[in-house]
């Protein structure tokens, strides 16, 4: 495979693995996990051999990107419902015309696999950090979906896995590049100057306790493992139903898998917004409270380091002085003394996010999401949540990824997983 | 405020017949009493103290698993005691952990760190990765001890906790370990954590000497790159 260099990724990873043995090669990402070969085993393909894990749904979405690509071996489908994992496989079967897709119930299954490289998440949230870093543990490269996190023990968690193992780890919302070009430019351009206050409107409800009564559990789904880490509750469809719907018929309204359309939206929206204002290397060192005020409901305001204010659904708009551009559902205004421009980062090869991944694991860059990033739109989103259910401004300290002196916020940190999951 | 006191007495009621297909919207006033009583140290008591006797009754799982997830938010020492009778217990013990993991006193941890001696199988993972999430130092002994389990799940979620402890005695653990095969990899990982940690601490030849013994041929390659890369980091560091 041609990758537009002189060396193919085999070559690269052949050389890059015996310098990081050497001690000689100091660059973040070292190599992918089937493609050292040894003495028993061939090298890999020049084609990236991956596996799906939650395939419904968005997860299936996901899957028909990396389907698609000529680049990708796809091998094994993992769900643990039947229907899906049964159409998924057949999915795969009918791209390569044969019958060799494995389809398993349990992930482990799938990750204790030599022959994959990579593999995409789509689970429910309440999976997704568990999932990710058993995969940097097996030695996978993972791409997973958003929201990356459920609480914000999981990330730094989540980071450290991926860094320990040199594993590429990107997050899944390819919004964050492709819906806000309107506001990118301005921005990175240096027409508005310094962005110094942003307005992020319209994204809905937090989820909320879940109290649907028991159904008789369909034989196509383990209800045990759909479950997971969450607390034991009986089955009903509209618990793990759906995807999208914030109503009360999908897992996603539901505080144990989900953190509700703030955080699904949210991971979009604040993803955009921080990108667009260069801020998302950083997380927020507040989430101030606004109480409503006559007819203007409440809202919260997240500061940055650098003293940026980002707003969520700050009702009375933005009327600040200087430039200001309005995107819809982002609202931008800067100080008006014009900046150098700067090139505003991209995806790298291409596919859309699908094909940054693949790339990525390639060459072994960071990829356009890397989970880091994600990790950060994540805890600008637990503190907005945390700040609206406790109904007041909470400090945070990015440095201890603690709220200093704030014992009721430092409980919302993290939960208790259900035996037998645990996170570490 | 009368009105808001009879509200809080008729969710309280409502809470004690509470179940899977209730309507959760007459818990509402608990919810905001949580909220509102987070300034006012003795009406938290007050409704703590309620909330304790409902999990001291017989009431539905349902309604002891909404207890706990209010009690991971205002729940204290006065808790711990009721909380910690329901770790043995098989449908109640992860809710029960849900509540102390996050009740910061000592009480909290003393009582989880009591349990792993009269749970076993799942429920010791579960007690042993409460412990971990809490980077609870002192139990680090106890902990150690369940090293050797011969139950692989238990093994490796002691490894694990010792990994999020990640204290110099937590990592002499970890090094001592002779678990069963299936745990090594978490004990590795672990040992892989606590040298992070100490590099972040600064302490360099700490970490060093864990990677040094993690980079020998014995090891999986995935671990050799990690601690190669480690070592290449304590080098950088001290330049």
């Amino acid at each position: 495979m041609n990758h537009g260099t002189s060396s193919t990724r085999r070559e690269f990873l052949k050389t890059a693995t015996g310098a990081a043995v050497t001690g000689v090669f100091a660059a973040p990402y070292i190599i992918t996990s089937k493609a050292l070969g040894d003495d028993t085993t061939p090298p890999a393909s020049d084609r990236i051999v991956m596996g799906g894990i939650g395939i419904g749904n968005q997860g299936g979405g996901d899957q028909g990107a990396f389907l698609g690509r000529g680049d990708v071996q796809y091998v094994a489908v993992c769900d643990v419902r039947k229907k899906w994992r049964d159409g998924a496989k057949d999915r795969v079967n009918g791209r390569n015309k044969n019958s060799d897709c494995a389809a398993y119930n349990d992930f482990r299954e799938l990750l204790a696999r030599d022959d994959i490289d990579a593999v995409h998440i789509g689970t429910p949230d309440h999976w997704h950090a568990i999932m990710v870093i058993e995969a940097c543990r097996a030695g996978k490269d993972a791409y997973c979906q958003k929201p990356e996190t459920l609480t914000l023990r999981e990330g730094p968690l989540m980071i450290a896995a991926a860094r320990r193992y040199s594993r590429i780890v990107s997050g899944g919302s390819q919004r964050v590049r492709e819906d806000f070009n309107n506001l990118v430019g301005p921005c990175w351009n240096g027409e508005l100057g310094a962005i110094k206050s942003v307005n992020v409107r319209d994204f809905g409800p937090l989820s909320q306790l879940c109290n649907l009564p028991a159904q008789e559990t369909p034989a196509d789904i383990d209800w045990e493992m759909w479950l997971g880490p969450a607390p034991w509750q009986p089955y009903n469809s509209g618990r793990c139903d759906g995807n999208f719907g914030t109503g009360g018929n999908s897992w996603r309204s539901y505080v144990d898998y989900s953190g509700g359309s703030l955080t699904d939206w949210g991971a979009h929206l604040f993803g955009g917004a921080t990108f667009a204002s260069d801020v998302c290397e950083l997380q927020p060192t507040a989430a101030v409270f606004h109480k409503a005020d006559g007819q203007l409901g409440a809202y919260v305001t997240l500061t940055y380091p650098n003293g940026l204010e980002i707003h969520h659904r700050r009702p009375d708009q933005l009327k600040p002085e200087g430039p200001q551009i309005d995107g819809g559902k982002i609202q931008i205004h800067g100080d008006g003394v014009k900046r150098d421009p700067k090139p505003a980062p991209g995806y790298k090869g291409g596919g859309g996010i699908h094909g940054d991944f693949i790339h990525c694991v390639k060459t072994r860059e960071k990829p356009f999401r890397d989970i880091e990033l994600g990790v950060n739109t994540m805890v600008a989103l637990h503190l907005l949540t945390i700040a609206y259910r406790l109904q007041r401004t909470v400090k945070w300290d990015a440095a201890t990824q603690q709220f200093p002196g704030d014992e009721e916020a430092g409980r919302m940190v993290d939960r208790a997983r259900r035996q037998p999951w645990f996170l570490s | 405020m009368a009105d808001d006191a009879a509200k809080l007495d008729s969710a309280c009621e409502a809470l004690k017949a509470y179940n899977w297909g209730a309507d959760k919207n007459a818990l509402q006033p608990i919810e905001d009493a949580i909220v509102s009583t987070s300034s006012d140290a003795a009406a938290r008591a007050a409704l703590e103290a309620r909330l304790i006797a409902v999990l001291e009754s017989d009431v539905s799982r349902d309604a002891k698993d909404y207890v706990c997830r209010a009690l991971a938010v205002i729940g204290s020492t006065a808790s711990v005691p009721s909380l910690a009778t329901l770790l043995a217990k098989e449908e109640l013990s992860h809710m029960a952990r849900f509540a102390l993991e996050r009740i910061p006193s000592v009480q909290a941890a003393d009582a989880l760190r009591a349990a792993l001696a009269t749970v076993s199988g799942d429920l010791k993972v579960g007690v042993l990765s409460s412990l971990g999430n809490r980077g609870d130092a002192a139990s680090v002994t106890q902990i150690a001890a369940a090293l050797g389990d011969a139950d692989s799940k238990v093994a490796a979620a002691a490894a694990a906790a010792l990994g999020s402890i990640r204290t110099p005695e937590a990592a002499k653990a970890l090094a001592a370990a002779k678990p069963i095969a299936a745990a090594m990899s978490i004990v590795i990982d672990s040992r892989l954590a606590c040298a992070e940690a100490f590099l972040a601490q600064g302490k360099m030849e700490d970490a060093r000497a864990i990677y040094m013994l993690l980079v020998g041929e014995s090891n999986p390659k995935l671990i050799r790159l990690a601690a190669t890369r480690g070592i290449q980091t304590c080098l950088e560091q001290k330049r």
